[in-house]
């Protein structure tokens, strides 16, 4: 009979649940009845199903393909052009975007005469309509541009090239480097100018210098983190023995003694990791690469500045497909550089991931106990009706009302109070009185509550009557039926719940912007200092990372296509997440129905 | 054939002395440098602890640069970033939430009021650099140049500036061929910003803004709101400028058009420039901790200018800066000495 009325248990089955179970027969016979007319058929309805299926699908898979054919592509390596324009301007770098305009009267009359009697030919030839490229030029300092337009007609008959050797250079900071090969140098002597042999030298030479980079980034981050983290502790020990036993009590000289041994003792150690890291980086700047840009002027790049180089037209699809995934790897591994418009996103993946499943932590067992009660235990009457309306009404209170709440009760009425409690001697620095990662989690929580409250309502309803009576006739408990029989059945129910919540959760960012989301955040919430799990601290999110890109970014250019990425990424976050929980719910299933039989 | 070509040549040629002081694309642009006078910045012992900045979205990107910038020099210091407008900083820094408030405009005197009500001194400013507003059209307008007065009545209701006639279309502002009777489609900032708050004083002399106004939730969605739509204009900060977008020359009123240059801005022929401050809780006369004192020396210092150009706007006249570092106790020759060892 069960199985008859609930063919698939996961789906919330709309309308018949309502109904108790046996009403199934009726449904079933209503449905027989003899029936003539086109609507009775159901021909027109089964079209416009379908049809809003199709369109339904239709939009995600073009939403998808959009984000998937942008995000993937945007790390492939191009090729490096080089144009010498009308006027001497000689431009280097990769095309990244091409259209067809109709240029006005104005810029013809800029070029000069012989390139203007060109432009107008061609432009007499194709109708009026030329042809313009963006080219990503980089070499910030130099020009303060990091891209140009150029129109066909402006360049130099025949000046279109594809220099051999053209390095494509990406720095640490200011952004991508142009140039042609010159000399390499190590302190300030040159060692070669062959380019083969500079590529050669700066492959080997730049490995080098990623070690030292890493271990320069190991030092400051755990050696000096930690002497810091005892000087913070050894201060906020003073602090707190003032606060509690008075300014001059002997308690506060013994904590400030032991402040004072332990700066005197950190500092030497201190001054130590200093020097170590001073010699890293004077070798990593020792070496030097000099390039000659597309305008003739000289520049040196340090090795320790450059992330990655290639030589643009001389890789084949084997190398270029080695850059491409090592650009993926630094996406998906590395810290975001100059304020977020390079590097990669790994803080943000982490906080999104660890916000998300602290909200369902937060949110399963809440949801889950308080639709137990208006289910199982509550008699129904006109005031569970209005809590149920309710909740349901919770479910459409925009994002943003969550955010203003959370803000006002979370951080700065119970974050506050816990702060005057448990942190005075770090005040008037907040720790739990701003945003931070577990009041996103919480409000996040609320937002995805009513999600849980009415899955598993569902599911608990749709657990068959005669299974609680069998239960009950053994001699059960309500209890004991609830914990052996109807939970478990309606687990799945209740797992289809979590993932509605997650997938609702992880892709809202509204709220977040007020109660912790930030830019940058110094560190991630969970380390390697004690207590290893940070709730109080600001987090990044991929969400909020999307946004900051899109409409923030002084490089938007160069930013768009990370916004696709960080898109695509998210989007495939949410749905591992959502593969988990499915997995998990498979595996309950499959439990129960061998524990059925 | 050939009398046609060298009529056309002569003619152009005739066109091109025309056109001459509309410079389209200048082959060498002078670039932005720091000026020589800024001192490297030098580590001091005994700094730590954490920054946390909330205020301007403007200087959301510098501010992160040189929290970047900050901690390769104090690798032990924390450094957070919050960037949702300049109204959002006076709130952070009275509630002492933050550590720094960035913005982009003055504080207004009722929020300078409820942080001495508190602390019963006034916050202290800290210009760090310099910014320019642009008026941005797309790259294909032919657009030469705008009169204070026009921006006025494109972007304002109530033309305080004083044209009598509604700008409405191309046309209105001297447009020809296509363009004349294109609807203008305008671009702006969130009431938040303090971009806004600059733009409505400085163009629109307090004006109301007109309905129509787009209003952006970031600078740089301004920019690529004018680089997306062929008819619009809008107004951001220079350094979100990109290859898609003019910045449109200015014109005070009976002057010659001023180009967004920043000796303009430091000369004051160019009429919307400002400083970007950084505001800080700090008690005149006293001494200022280790951690904001350097700080604010690292934003002062040639590197802090440095992230400045990086992120598209103009170093500070080195006079201001100096002046700044004095009044808040960094004495900049005892600096100097102190840090040489």
């Amino acid at each position: 009979m069960s199985t008859a009325t609930a063919p698939s248990p996961q789906a919330p089955r709309s309308g018949a649940d309502a109904s108790p179970p046996r009403s199934g027969a009726g449904v079933r016979r209503s449905g027989a009845r003899r029936a003539t007319s086109l609507f009775a058929h159901g021909e027109p309805l089964v079209w416009l199903t379908a049809g809003s299926l199709v369109l339904a699908l239709a939009m995600i898979a073009g939403l998808l393909a959009l984000v998937v054919a942008q995000g993937a592509a945007s790390f492939w390596p191009q090729p490096v052009v080089r144009v010498e324009l009308d006027g001497g301007r000689v431009l280097m770098g990769e095309v990244t975007a091409s259209e067809d305009y109709r240029p006005e009267p104005s810029v013809l009359d800029a070029l000069s005469p012989e390139a203007r009697v060109r432009a107008r030919e061609a432009l007499d030839t194709s109708a009026g309509s030329a042809r313009r490229r963006m080219l990503r030029i980089g070499n910030y300092e130099l020009t303060n541009e990091h891209f140009a337009w150029f129109s066909d007609f402006q360049q130099v008959p025949g000046s279109e090239s594809l220099p051999e050797w053209a390095l494509v250079i990406e720095r640490r900071t200011w952004g991508r480097f142009y140039g042609l090969p010159k000399a390499w140098r190590v302190d300030g002597k040159v060692e070669t100018t062959d380019p083969a042999e500079i590529h050669e030298r700066l492959e080997r030479e730049r490995e080098l210098a990623e070690e030292r980079h890493e271990r320069i980034l190991v030092l400051e981050r755990d050696e000096i983190g930690e002497l810091n983290a005892l000087q913070e502790r050894a201060r906020l020990a003073v602090r707190k023995a003032e606060l509690e036993h008075g300014a001059r009590s002997p308690q506060r000289a013994a904590a400030e003694a032991e402040l004072a041994l332990v700066i005197a003792s950190s500092e030497a150690r201190f001054g130590e990791l200093q020097q170590q890291i001073r010699e890293l980086r004077d070798v990593n700047r020792s070496r030097e690469l000099v390039l000659v840009t597309a305008d003739g002027i000289e520049q040196a790049l340090e090795i320790g500045n450059i992330v990655r180089a290639y030589p643009a037209n001389r890789i084949g699809s084997v190398e270029a497909l080695g850059v491409y995934l090592s650009r993926w790897g630094e996406f998906l591994a590395d810290e975001p550089r100059e304020s977020n418009s390079e590097g990669g996103v790994l803080p943000a993946i982490f906080g999104t991931v660890v916000m998300t499943l602290l909200m369902s932590i937060a949110v399963v067992p809440f949801g889950v106990l308080a639709a137990l009660y208006l289910r199982e235990y509550a008699r129904s009457g006109p005031v569970i009706s209005i809590v149920r309306i309710a909740v349901n009404n919770l479910a459409g209170v925009p994002s943003i009302v969550f955010g203003v709440f959370g803000l006002g009760f979370f951080c700065y009425i119970v974050g506050a109070g816990i702060d005057d409690l448990l942190f005075a001697e770090r005040l008037p620095n907040p720790t739990f009185g701003k945003g931070g990662l577990l009041w996103s989690s919480l409000t996040l929580a609320l937002l995805t509550l009513p999600v849980v409250i009415v899955a598993t309502e569902e599911a608990l309803a749709a657990v068959p009557g005669s299974m609680r009576e069998g239960s009950y006739a053994c001699g059960a408990t309500k209890w004991q039926t609830i914990q052996r029989i109807v939970l478990p059945r309606a687990m799945p129910g209740i797992m289809t719940g979590m993932i509605l919540a997650i997938a609702r959760g992880a892709g809202e960012v509204a709220p977040l912007m007020l109660v912790g989301a930030v830019k940058l955040a110094p560190e991630l919430p969970i380390d390697g200092n004690f207590p290893f799990l940070h709730p109080e601290r600001s987090f990044m999110h991929l969400g909020f990372h999307i946004y900051d890109l899109g409409f923030q970014s002084q490089n938007s250019e160069a930013a768009k296509p990370m916004v696709y990425t960080t898109t695509l990424l998210l989007i495939g976050l949410i749905v591992a997440l959502n593969l988990a929980a499915i997995f998990v719910r498979a595996r309950l299933r499959r439990r129960f129905l061998a524990g059925a039989i | 054939m050939n009398t046609s070509l060298s009529i056309a040549l002569a003619f152009s040629a005739l066109s091109l002395f025309a056109s001459a002081p509309r410079a389209q694309e200048p082959a060498a642009r002078p670039t932005v440098r720091v000026d020589e006078r800024y001192a490297d910045y030098r580590p001091v012992q005994g700094v730590s602890g954490s920054i946390k900045s909330v205020g301007s979205d403007t200087l959301n990107n510098l501010m992160t640069l040189w929290g970047e910038g900050f901690k390769i020099q104090y690798p032990n210091v924390r450094i957070e970033v919050e960037g949702k407008g300049s109204s959002t900083a006076p709130p952070a820094l009275i509630e002492g939430t933050s550590t720094f408030g960035p913005m982009s405009r003055k504080m207004k005197a009722k929020e300078e009021d409820d942080f001495e009500k508190k602390y019963g001194y006034k916050p202290t400013a800290i210009p760090t650099s310099v910014d320019m507003l642009a008026v941005y059209v797309h790259k294909d307008n032919p657009l030469a140049s705008l009169t204070l007065v026009q921006v006025d009545a494109i972007f304002s209701k109530s033309r305080k500036a004083g044209q009598v006639n509604d700008v409405r279309t191309w046309g209105d502002v001297g447009l020809s061929g296509e363009w004349a009777d294109k609807p203008i489609s305008l671009y702006g900032r969130n009431s938040a910003s303090g971009t806004y708050g600059f733009f409505k004083e400085h163009a629109l002399l307090n004006g109301d803004f007109k309905d129509s106004v787009k209003e952006q939730p970031g600078s740089s969605a301004v920019v690529q709101g004018v680089a997306s739509d062929r008819y619009g204009i809008g107004y951001s900060g220079i350094g979100y400028k990109t290859a898609d977008v003019r910045a449109v020359p200015l014109a005070l009123a009976g002057k010659l058009p001023v180009d967004a240059e920043i000796d303009h801005a430091y000369d004051g022929t160019y009429p919307l420039w400002r400083f970007l401050y950084v505001y800080v809780n700090h008690k005149p006369g006293s001494q200022m901790d280790p951690l904001r004192r350097e700080f604010i020396a690292y934003l002062l210092s040639k590197q802090g200018q440095l992230d400045v150009i990086k992120d598209g706007y103009f170093p500070l006249p080195y006079p201001v800066a100096k002046k700044t570092l004095e009044s808040i106790g960094s004495n900049v020759s005892t600096r100097e000495a102190a840090t040489s060892r």
